[in-house]
């Protein structure tokens, strides 16, 4: 009973997630294409919960379609205008994109089904004894990549406060010469 | 409780979402589309490790699923930053103008 309800669950989620992937690529209209991210984001987050990661479900939903996807959306706003809506919005690449990652996905496809994979055979602790293994596992053995992705991303705040600052004068335009007046 | 759905199964999801983000990002013109797609390409990865990680009962699995988070949100940051400089030098933020360093 509880393999078909995995099973409808899993299909549902896979529509959820899948069809808004596509829409994001393939809608011309931006504000919509953000949109579309958003049921894409909650599908994984549900795929989480099929997984039992009941802790990654939260950090989904918090981080990136609190954080990532509204930050994405405040740029979407903010350059809307900036490119035509009614102007062609892919390159000429569309044909061999599809095509190279068509094969991609049949090269994995194969690869991943080329061998019969063992049952699950691990049964993940119950939300409050898994979150206490991650914690536990973050600070003892993966302290290091821990610490080293944090200094990775207060590098990146800075970096992008340094490359998004301008001193340059608005009417200034210069050529592209890339030429940066001091900080 | 456990819900009998393969891993692999798992992992051929991740792997459409991954060739979607990456048909998306071959493809689109506007820097943030790709952003997004690229957001979708790191979503897909996130779900192949806590996949293998639950199938191997390791936790390095969601470790480096939050440490995938952490780079996205820096990658975000940075990406906007870059935008934004990119309309400032060229006026315009379609990725077909800037061709800069194209030979």
């Amino acid at each position: 009973m509880t393999a078909h309800l995995g099973t409808i669950a899993f299909v549902s989620l896979t529509a959820l997630t899948i069809l808004p992937a596509i829409m994001v690529v393939s809608t011309r209209n931006l504000v919509h294409a953000g949109f579309w991210m958003l049921p894409c984001l909650i599908g994984v987050a549900g795929f989480y919960a099929l997984l039992e990661a009941h802790f990654f479900v939260v950090v989904q939903i918090l981080i990136y379609i609190g954080a990532i996807l509204v930050l994405i959306m405040f740029a979407l706003m903010l350059t809307r205008d900036v490119m035509d809506p009614k102007e062609r919005q892919t390159n000429a690449m569309g044909v061999w994109a599809g095509v190279i990652c068509g094969l991609g996905l049949l090269a994995s496809a194969h690869m991943l089904f080329r061998h019969p994979w063992v049952g699950v055979t691990s049964h993940p602790g119950d939300a409050h004894a898994q979150t206490v293994a991650l914690g536990k596992a973050l600070v003892t053995r993966y302290a290091l990549p821990f610490e080293a992705a944090s200094v990775l991303l207060l590098a990146a705040l800075i970096a992008a406060i340094v490359i998004a600052k301008s001193m340059r004068p608005p009417a200034a335009s210069v050529g592209c010469d890339g030429e940066v007046s001091g900080g | 409780m456990s819900f009998a759905v393969p891993t692999e199964h798992y992992l051929l999801l991740s792997a459409v979402l991954f060739c979607i983000g990456v048909a998306g990002v071959a493809t689109k013109r506007n820097p943030i589309v790709v952003f997004m797609c690229i957001e979708i390409m790191l979503n897909a990865a996130n779900l192949g490790f806590v996949a293998l990680g639950r199938h191997f009962g390791d936790v390095g699995g969601q470790i480096y699923t939050m440490l995938i988070i952490a780079v996205a949100a820096g990658e975000v940051a940075i990406g906007l930053a870059i935008i934004v400089s990119l309309f400032r030098t060229r006026e315009t933020i379609d990725l077909d103008e800037a061709d800069l360093l194209k030979l």
